[in-house]
Formats: C-alpha cells, sequence, structure tokens
C-alpha cells in the first residue's frame, strides 16, 4: 500500500474547502470563551455575530469569510511513507481541480506582485513547506489559507543578544502597529532566533496551534501567559472597535541561533482557517480539523 | 445598546446625527467595490471630470466584493458579499468622498486623518462591517441591481447593491471627528508603559 497522487490529491483539495467554510471547533470554543468574560457590550455583540456567521457559512455549505486568499500548505511526511504517483504534482492539481469545481465559485485572490494582475494561478503557488516524520507511515497535512488582511501587519526585526524585555516590547509594539486592521480577535504567532526565514517559519506554524495547547518549553509559556494579557490590555478588541479581546492567543516557538536573533510576529484573524489530516499507506484519511 | 434601523443613502443631517459607537443596521442602496483599480479610476474620474458608471453622488461606498449569479426570475443576487481593508484606498478616499459628497463609507480597518477630516467637511460617517463574517452579512444584500467597469475582476467592478436590515454596523468614524481607530490606537499608546511595566513584574523582573 502507499499514498497515491489521487489521494494526495483529493485531500489536498478537501482541506483547502473545508477550510474555507468552517473554522477550527477549537477557535469557536475560544470565541466563545471570550465572548463570556468580554466587557464591552459592542465587543460582546461582535463575537457573538463572528461565532453565529461562522456557524452559518457551516451549516449552508458557504464560505465564512468569502477571501479565499491564496493556497498555503504544510507537509510533513513520514520516513516509512511509500508513494505512488507525484504527490508535489498532485497539490498543485488540488488547487486547479478547487478553482473549477468548488461552490460557490470563488473569486480571483492570487496575485502577482510585480504587475497586481489576480489569477486563479502564479508562481510559487500552493506555497507549501515540506517536512519529515520520523518513523512515521503517514503525511500530515495542514492547509491554512492566507489573505490580505491579517497577513499585512506580519514583521520581522533582527535582534543582537534581546533581553526578554526586548522580544516582548517588539511583539506588543508589532501589535499595535495592527491595531483594529487585521480582524481581531486573532491568534498571533511568535517565532524566536534561528535565522530570517527559519524564525518567520515558527511564527507562522504558531499560528496553527490549537488554543489551550501547552508549550513544553517553560520559559515560553510563561510569556505566552503575559503576552496574551498584554495584547488584551491594548484595548482595541473584537474588530477592532474596542473591548478585551484583541487576541484569542499568543503562541511562541523559538531556535537556537547564532548572537543575532530575528524576532518575527504574524497573525492570524478570528477565523483561523486551518484544517488537517493524516493520509497512511494504507490509504486511510483521518480528518483532524 | 438598540440598533439604529437606516435607509441609504443618508442625508448629511442624518449622518451628522450619527456619534461613534452607535450600532446601525441598513437598507436601501449603496456603491460596492473592493477594487484598488476601481479606486484609482474614481480618483482619475475625479481629476479628469469623467463620471463613474454609476451614480456616487451622496452615495453609501461600501468596500465589499461580491460574487452574483441571475436568478430564476431574472434577478441577480449575490452568492456571498465580504468586506475588505479600507486603509488600502487611504490615499484616494478624502478626494471621493468631498468630490462626491459621500455620506457613508463603510468597510474595515477605517480611514487615516486625512479621511476622518473629509468626513466632517462633507457630512459622511464611517461604518465597521465585521470581517470574515460573509455568511450574515450576505444575508442583508437582496440585488445587485448594476455594475460598471465589467473589464475589471468582479470584485473590483463597481455595484450597486440593494439592501435590507444589512448589519450590524459600528459608527467607527463619525461626522465630527472621532475616530474610533484613533482614540483606540492613542490609548493603547498611553497605556503601554504600564503595560510594560506589568510584564516586568509578570517576568518577576
Amino acid at each position: 500500500m502507499a499514498v497515491t497522487y489521487q489521494a494526495m490529491k483529493d485531500t489536498a483539495r478537501t482541506l483547502y474547502e473545508r477550510a474555507l467554510k468552517r473554522i477550527p471547533e477549537n477557535s469557536h470554543h475560544a470565541l466563545a470563551r471570550a465572548a463570556a468574560t468580554e466587557r464591552s457590550e459592542t465587543g460582546r455583540n461582535t463575537l457573538n455575530f463572528m461565532i453565529a456567521s461562522a456557524r452559518q457559512a457551516e451549516t449552508r455549505g458557504t464560505f465564512v469569510c468569502s477571501d479565499a486568499g491564496f493556497p498555503v500548505y504544510f507537509v510533513k511526511i513520514g520516513t516509512r511513507v511509500r508513494f505512488d504517483g507525484d504527490i508535489k504534482q498532485a497539490i498543485t492539481d488540488a488547487f486547479a481541480d478547487l478553482v473549477d469545481t468548488i461552490q460557490p465559485p470563488i473569486l480571483k485572490f492570487v496575485t502577482n506582485p510585480l504587475t497586481g494582475e489576480r489569477s486563479y494561478r502564479g508562481k510559487d503557488m500552493p506555497h507549501v513547506t515540506w517536512d519529515l516524520l520520523s518513523g512515521a507511515d503517514h503525511i500530515d497535512i495542514t492547509c491554512s489559507p492566507k489573505a490580505l488582511g491579517s497577513g499585512r501587519w506580519a514583521a520581522l526585526e533582527i535582534f543582537s543578544y534581546p533581553t526578554l524585555e526586548e522580544i516582548e516590547r517588539y511583539v506588543l509594539e508589532v501589535s499595535i502597529r495592527a491595531g483594529s486592521q487585521h480582524c481581531p480577535p486573532v491568534v498571533i504567532g511568535v517565532g524566536i532566533g534561528g535565522s530570517f526565514d527559519h524564525a518567520a517559519k515558527l511564527a507562522k506554524l504558531q499560528t496553527l496551534r490549537p488554543f489551550g495547547s501547552t508549550n513544553s518549553e517553560p520559559i515560553l509559556a510563561a510569556m505566552e501567559e503575559r503576552l496574551t494579557r498584554a495584547v488584551n490590555a491594548t484595548g482595541f478588541g473584537p474588530m477592532g472597535t474596542g473591548g478585551d479581546t484583541t487576541a484569542l492567543g499568543v503562541h511562541i516557538d523559538y531556535a537556537a541561533g547564532h548572537g543575532f536573533t530575528p524576532v518575527a510576529v504574524c497573525f492570524n484573524c478570528w477565523i483561523n482557517r486551518r484544517s488537517r489530516a493524516l493520509i497512511h499507506n494504507s490509504g486511510r484519511v483521518d480528518w483532524i480539523e | 445598546m438598540s440598533e439604529i434601523h437606516l435607509t441609504l443613502p443618508l442625508h448629511p443631517d442624518t449622518a451628522r446625527s450619527l456619534r461613534a459607537g452607535d450600532i446601525l443596521r441598513v437598507s436601501g442602496v449603496a456603491v460596492a467595490t473592493a477594487g484598488y483599480p476601481a479606486h484609482l479610476r474614481m480618483a482619475q474620474g475625479v481629476r479628469d471630470g469623467i463620471p463613474p458608471p454609476i451614480d456616487m453622488a451622496g452615495a453609501a461606498l461600501f468596500h465589499m466584493g461580491s460574487l452574483s449569479r441571475r436568478d430564476d426570475a431574472g434577478v441577480m443576487r449575490p452568492l456571498y458579499v465580504n468586506p475588505t481593508t479600507s486603509t488600502r484606498f487611504n490615499a484616494f478616499l478624502p478626494g471621493i468622498v468631498r468630490h462626491f459628497g459621500l455620506t457613508v463609507v463603510a468597510g474595515k480597518g477605517g480611514m487615516d486623518e486625512d479621511g476622518v477630516a473629509a468626513l466632517q467637511q462633507t457630512g459622511c460617517v464611517y461604518l465597521s462591517m465585521v470581517g470574515g463574517a460573509a455568511a450574515l452579512l450576505t444575508e442583508g444584500v437582496t440585488a445587485v441591481e448594476a455594475t460598471g467597469w465589467d473589464d475589471l475582476i468582479e470584485q473590483f467592478r463597481l455595484s450597486r447593491l440593494r439592501l435590507d436590515g444589512f448589519g450590524p454596523l459600528t459608527v467607527a468614524i463619525d461626522a465630527h471627528g472621532h475616530s474610533v481607530y484613533h482614540d483606540l490606537t492613542a490609548r493603547a499608546r498611553a497605556r503601554l508603559p504600564a503595560i510594560l511595566d506589568q510584564l516586568a513584574k509578570d517576568r518577576g523582573g
């Protein structure tokens, strides 16, 4: 048995559609918890409207946010996985198939940065990050379509031997710069250390972590808690019109590096688009989210 | 807070009667686009004296894209709508607001200081939509009555939308120079020293 081109294509396509038409249950719970404690009446109403609209999208099989963004996948391949066909091409073909068949149709969002032209295809589309899983006999694939609304506000700065204070101040500054703009309440991903590219990847991956999951690094677990409180003390609130709930969580990872320390900060908006599945050698597909 | 029900386009006096923080539901007519190229054409039209393909005098301009199909009765109905970020159009908006005497700009993220001044001068409010809430917002749009600049991709065209109970919308910038975005940013910056002090305490430093 092996993971086939067809299984990869079908799964990648379905993951994109799931990411567009529902929000993770984990996000539903986080939004509901926030609505229960939010002190701003408008903020509370906004959170409840978000929850209701997301449920409506799910019930009717339509889009939560109808900006479909562009396709972004994270693929971890078990070292015991066997392939039958070109699984890289399968992801490219999955997006083309989605464009041809999804209902309602998606609009053109893939943008050429040099010409401004919009299309359903483009250079380096879909964005795929490949990784390996030691000993596993499955592929772990996450889809997280990305759009301008929250994507625009990510930032990265290179520090030299920063203190935790400097790192935390930077996360707050980037959050205040984003202000009301990124469809809060957001999840904030932070990557510390490594290299320019690695810190950005760490930050992005942290936006995919479920709310309530515990950071295995105690220093970061404590930083996540205090930064979540700090960002929410800014007061931008749901949809940035005021309130206690600006971030549903701050998730942080780090990597060893050298004396220079990149700190990357990025955001996912409240719909927190994320879907995930495992494809086994046996052909079985487990839908995780 | 109870929702205020209004019909678009507003009279400038009605726009001036609203205050930042008010919550609205709106019916009537709005002109919508999510397109940078559409704003570029509006601004060029203002400069060159060329009117847009859909009348915008005194209109409500919605920063919102849509995808529509004709139903069995021949009415163009939106399959979905979605607000977009207004601050992308900051450079164009003051001139557009003043030239057309807009009474509403709606979208997400607000407008900059020049935009706030244009709203105040014109008698126009900025309304915040809930981004990403396409499923419920779409229920408030009953028809796409006309489109213009159809050479652009669908969400960039100008569309005249018929609304019925569209919302909720928060008055985020009123016609008196009061911007929720400005106030919240100023307040966050003012709070920053205290927030940093609290972080230091939490670190045990």
